[in-house]
């Protein structure tokens, strides 16, 4: 019961996050200088046209309606048009078109970071001390040290134009081939990955080392239980939670590196409309995906406290 | 003074880290006084030259010596990323101890300002910014500062509750000190030390943005030869001369690898759970 509670609580939390964060972005766009007409059209468009234009995008209303109108655009899914990067094509179009090539990078970028972290973390924490320890730590401080982008480079360089194993620009999507989408996105998902790998490798190796401290290791060990036993049964059970508050924390950098990565491999996501709308200054798609970006992580952290709320009910008092 | 760097010496990972930084700072403010290559002048005949004795980080397509670019590059993105976080750490530390020390509204207002920024990407949260005030060096440190503000505010703001009930700050609010000599006197010098590793690791962590931003096109515009920019320049070439790119961001990593191993030795200094263990 307590943990119902709980979750309700969160998801308006959410929604009430959402509200405001959408009501900032639409305020903070419309206190920029310039006029959306004047860069849709052109300097020398027709004052018969501007107008025309500014009643077609609702500009000449009161700004507060403005916004309510925007609200409850984005309610019905109907986000307006795209202004001048894809003249009149909806935004909500332009989104379907990109969510899954991102949300697909995404999720592979994060399998690919687990992977790699669990067995980095867990040889680092079992040979702590010791050679394997050093090289694993390492490493993790390197992967936060690249930029992204740059890492990007590096993996094209070597795995694309000089052994040829994978694709060096665009990619597949995963409506199209998933096999093809996971060939073409594996290079672009491992950039993304390795500094959260890094990351997740770092916290699971600290919390492995405090965990194998405990005293009930000491107890179940005297049990005559066998050391890989209470490693796996007792110690990284122990160990997982922390584990998965850090995937959650790290969903904005993810995102963050997404952005760059989706440009550097010509990946048609939403990083990357964003982008190009901010070079064609089409406000209302830079919104639009700053609202996709705010409710992806906010989703992400809820569902990721709810995980929490479930493995360990004393978060929810 | 001497336990910092007794701590440094007996942790060869944050002994690493104090080398490569010092270095990484030593090539960037001598390297282009003793560099003979000029930052500007354009060599024709010299046009993505493979790196070479005279020039070892190559030739860029203007005939120019990629390597003073970068260290005078490295000197623009450090200075943006320390600009930005010293704002942040500022605004932020204000924030989050009035926040902590006071409390009720002024706790749970500012704090849940604070959530909403860190509810956005921070990369997106930088780009958003750069779209709204347009381009260039400024801007860019804005947008790190941005990123930065609610890191600082929710460190300053926990570790403020935790300490304002110790004995020592009670003692000094009944000896009747001013709530403003309060929290500089007694309160700030006990919270800095995590602060200060914060602000470490964010200078590292906003040079990536700078040279994120400036890759894109959206950061630092050329000609200013900021890191990102020097990046996007080896882009347009880089399957005819991937050095430009791939050297450029060498050097990048090996210093920011030396800054975050320091600032990993200092956090293990900060942290009294695992100063305990040590000793």
């Amino acid at each position: 019961m307590k943990i119902l509670q709980y979750i309700l609580l969160r998801v308006s939390g959410v929604l009430l996050t959402t509200l405001v964060g959408a009501a900032v972005v639409f305020f903070a766009m419309q206190a920029m200088p310039g006029d959306p007409a004047l860069s849709a059209l052109g300097e020398h468009a027709s004052p018969e046209a501007i107008a025309r234009f500014r009643a077609e995008h609702h500009l000449d209303a009161p700004l507060a309606q403005q916004f309510l109108h925007w609200l409850w655009g984005i309610m019905s899914a109907d986000l307006g048009q795209s202004m001048t990067l894809a003249s009149d094509v909806p935004i909500s179009h332009l989104l379907v078109a990109r969510i899954p090539n991102t949300v697909f990078i995404g999720i592979y970028a994060i399998l690919l970071a687990l992977m790699l972290a669990m067995t980095m973390g867990t040889i680092a924490a079992i040979k702590h001390g010791k050679a394997p320890d050093t090289i694993a730590t390492s490493f993790a401080v390197l992967g936060v040290s690249m930029p992204d982008f740059w890492l990007g480079f590096v993996l094209i360089l070597v795995f694309a134009l000089t052994l040829g194993l994978f694709p060096a620009y665009g990619f597949e999507s995963p409506l199209v081939s998933f096999a093809g989408a996971l060939h073409s996105g594996f290079l672009p998902a491992l950039a993304v990955a390795a500094p959260m790998a890094a990351v997740f490798a770092r916290t699971l190796r600290s919390a492995l080392l405090e965990n194998m401290r405990k005293d009930y290791v000491t107890v179940a060990r005297s049990f005559g239980f066998s050391r890989s036993f209470v490693f796996w049964n007792y110690i990284f059970r122990n160990s997982i939670i922390a584990f998965v508050v850090i995937v959650g924390l790290q969903v904005r950098y993810l995102l963050g590196g997404v952005v760059v990565i989706e440009r550097v491999f010509g990946i048609p996501g939403i990083g990357s409309l964003m982008v190009d709308a901010a070079f064609a200054r089409d406000y209302a798609v830079v919104q639009a995906c700053a609202i996709v970006f705010l409710v992806t992580v906010l989703v992400v952290n809820l569902v990721v406290d709810i995980v929490c709320a479930l493995l360990d009910p004393k978060r929810t008092r | 003074m001497r336990r910092i760097w007794q701590s440094i010496r007996s942790n060869s990972m944050a002994m690493a880290g104090l080398i490569i930084t010092s270095l990484f700072l030593l090539s960037i403010v001598l390297g282009p006084i003793l560099i003979p290559h000029s930052l500007t002048a354009t060599a024709y005949d010299r046009i993505l030259e493979a790196p070479s004795l005279a020039h070892p980080f190559g030739t860029d397509s203007y005939g120019r010596d990629v390597l003073v670019r970068v260290l005078y590059g490295a000197r623009i993105s450090l200075g943006i990323s320390i600009t930005g976080v010293t704002l942040a750490a500022v605004l932020g530390t204000l924030i989050g101890m009035a926040a902590g020390y006071i409390g009720r509204f002024y706790d749970s207002a500012p704090m849940r300002v604070m959530d909403l920024l860190f509810a956005f990407p921070a990369f997106v949260l930088a780009l958003f910014l750069m779209v709204i005030l347009g381009f260039g060096v400024a801007n860019v440190a804005l947008a790190i500062a941005l990123v930065y503000v609610p890191i600082f505010a929710r460190l300053a703001r926990n570790m403020t509750v935790t300490i304002k009930s110790e004995p020592y700050v009670q003692a000094a609010r009944l000896q009747g000190q001013s709530t403003i000599r309060l929290l500089c006197r007694e309160l700030l010098p006990n919270i800095s030390a995590p602060l200060l590793v914060q602000a470490g690791v964010g200078i590292a962590f906003g040079v990536i943005i700078e040279s994120g931003l400036s890759f894109l096109g959206l950061g630092v515009q050329p000609p200013t030869p900021s890191l990102g920019v020097i990046m996007a320049d080896g882009q347009e070439y880089f399957r005819r001369a991937p050095w430009v790119l791939t050297l450029t961001g060498l050097f990048v990593s090996a210093g920011l690898l030396g800054i975050n191993l320091l600032g990993d030795g200092f956090r293990d200094l900060a942290d009294p759970r695992l100063r305990k263990r040590t000793s």
